[in-house]
């Protein structure tokens, strides 16, 4: 095994920063590329006319789920050294709740909105105010959101101990759910373009 | 969609569809397959006494909030819910080799007489992991040399030295340090937070402190 | 309109005219590059993206700097801060730092930065922008509980197969199909 290459101490000190420089520049690339700069073509993923913001983000995961899983299988990654976030089943599910009902009015997340403001547009800066705003605010009243941020702690689980399945008959799950998804999306999308809700 | 866009996106979605079936065959990468036990030198580490840490230098790591530091009991949940030492984190033997440690961090094992955290250090370093020690005497010696250190009638001076330096790490963790005979240590199962919280703040800057060392984020 | 202004004006206009916006990108093509990005960085550096954690980083480097004692209180700033309690360099903030310039290199080589305010036919300019700092706010105290944002917890966290990631990409969905009907007039 010889990855993560931080991990076994292939890498120097100030490395790490100057790699998050060149990931972060690879990642906006892609986004903006993709469009994801842009909200109007974002929140088209929740009107059905416009599913880039699924496209984009299940092949990223399929990308790199696939990839771990294979390296790891190789042994050339060691997966028990990559850091999975922590699981906390009740914050995590009304967190994403609450975030879903921003991302629909703002039309952007955390890193696109980013993405957006640098290109120009006023409400992704608007949007990384607003952003700032609020975690600023959790921060500073977050003794009272306190018990529940750290309630259901769950540690690093994951969905094939959660099945009692293998990790490779979750991937395949993964992998057909999300070609699945993509041809429901290519449907839509005609759809919409047939409506006249979509250009051609 | 331009030709070689089209293909290029075809090749990509039956080299996952195949990846994928391939992968629900091959099950299981192993996570804890690269461990390698040498154990020359872990005789070695034990030999020269660098296996372990005292329960007054691992106190004074967590005052000095020593960067990188993770003090493990691992211990079942429900002997940790009542009593632990105050910013460890609770990873029962049989899940502490799937545990992520980073290879910068320093991680204290302990358990309730030493045994199990002895093995745990076998098992850690064997995965690779440089800085990994544990309490010999385990919780016990937490207890009667932190929180409740006591010096002698007639002490001599080093024991007088030694003495001041835990009984200020002992108010810290909210313990008391006395003079006189050892009384003997309240049974662990008896312990409770409650009964040695003086501060208010204790068990939430315990939840901080435990999330500031594991603090990676997104 | 003077004289001084107009040659200045018209060579506005055919900068403005001669940049076409390119089209965008294959989506997929784009999502197997960033999924690309997402596997050299846990390769790499054994952890994924993120972005809110650089907010949450500015945002606690800010309260260090302007409210010092409450910035100490929080439990949650703590583990953004360095060991004095003061601001500390976070590998997200490099890391969104880097997103915001590779995001404008692209726009910039495919005439795609403009200043503009996104919004439908029906909507003021006024009420968007309220919209996006509101939705950004709200999105701000999510991520916060979640630990994390679309890219932390969906991206990075997906792929990792873990489960609170997953039950985060779910109820996000979720919640802006339910909501975004309430809100076509931003959009249509």
């Amino acid at each position: 095994m010889i990855a993560p290459f931080n991990e076994y101490g292939l890498l120097s000190d100030g490395a790490g920063l100057w790699i998050a420089l060149v990931i972060g520049l690879g990642f906006g690339w892609c986004l903006e590329r993709a469009g994801m700069g842009s909200a109007r073509k974002l929140a088209g993923q929740f009107y059905l006319t416009d599913l880039t913001v699924f496209k984009v983000m299940f092949t990223a995961i399929l990308t790199a789920m696939l990839g771990v899983f294979w390296l790891g299988w190789l042994g050339v990654l060691n997966i028990g050294r990559v850091y999975v976030p922590e699981t906390f089943i009740l914050p995590q599910l009304v967190g994403g709740v609450v975030f879903g009902i921003g991302f629909a009015a703002a039309g952007l997340c955390p890193g696109t909105s980013c993405v957006s403001a640098v290109t120009g547009r006023g409400d992704g800066a608007m949007a990384v105010l607003g952003m700032f705003t609020g975690i600023f605010a959790t921060g500073i009243f977050f003794g009272s959101l306190e018990s529940f941020y750290n309630s259901t702690a769950r540690g690093q689980l994951t969905l094939p101990a959660v099945f009692h399945v293998s990790y490779g008959i979750v991937v395949f799950a993964i992998v057909l759910v999300a070609l699945a998804g993509f041809f429901i999306a290519e449907r839509l999308e005609r759809r919409a373009q047939i409506r006249g809700e979509r250009p051609a | 969609m331009t030709d070689i866009t089209r293909r290029s996106v075809q090749v990509l979605a039956s080299a996952a569809l195949g990846l994928g079936l391939l992968a629900a065959f091959a099950g299981n990468p192993d996570f804890a397959s690269s461990a390698r036990v040498d154990v020359r030198s872990l005789a070695r580490n034990v030999e020269a006494e660098e296996d372990h840490v005292t329960a007054v230098e691992l106190a004074e790591w967590i005052k000095d909030r020593r960067p990188g530091l993770r003090v493990v009991d691992v211990r079942p949940a429900d002997e940790f819910d009542a009593y632990h030492v105050p910013t460890a984190e609770n990873i029962p033997l049989d899940k502490l080799v799937d545990t992520p440690f980073r290879k910068d961090e320093t991680i204290v094992l302990y358990s309730g007489g030493g045994a199990h955290a002895a093995q745990g250090w076998v098992f850690l370093r064997a995965l690779g992991l440089p800085h990994v020690y544990f309490l010999r005497d385990g919780l016990t010696e937490w207890l009667e040399d932190v929180i409740n250190p006591v010096i002698s009638a007639a002490p001599t001076d080093s024991a007088r030295n030694s003495f001041a330096r835990a009984a200020d790490l002992s108010r810290y963790f909210g313990g008391v340090p006395r003079a006189g005979e050892p009384a003997t240590v309240a049974p662990l199962h008896e312990l409770s937070h409650k009964s040695l919280a003086k501060k208010d703040s204790t068990t939430g800057s315990t939840a901080a402190a435990v999330l500031r060392i594991r603090g990676r984020g997104c | 309109m003077s004289s001084a202004v107009a040659p200045l004006v018209e060579a506005r206009e055919r900068w403005l005219t001669a940049i076409v916006p390119r089209p965008y990108a294959n989506p997929y093509l784009m999502g197997f590059g960033l999924g690309l990005v997402l596997l050299s960085a846990f390769v790499i550096m054994g952890r994924g993206l993120g972005a809110s954690g650089a907010f949450a980083s500015g945002a606690a480097s800010v309260a260090a700097t302007i409210t010092p004692d409450r910035a100490r209180a929080s439990h949650y700033f703590a583990r953004y801060l360095g060991a004095d309690g003061g601001p500390r360099v976070d590998w997200l903030v490099v890391e969104l730092l880097g997103v915001s310039i590779g995001g404008l290199l692209s726009a910039l080589l495919a005439g795609r930065v403009r200043a503009t305010i996104e919004r439908g036919p029906r909507i003021s300019r006024r009420s968007r922008l309220a919209l996006a700092y509101g939705g950004g706010g709200i999105m701000g105290v999510g991520a916060v509980l979640a630990r994390g944002c679309t890219s932390g917890q969906a991206l990075t966290g997906g792929a990792l197969l873990s489960v609170g990631s997953w039950l985060f990409v779910v109820g996000a969905f979720a919640a802006a199909y339910a909501v975004a009907p309430l809100l076509r007039r931003e959009w249509t």
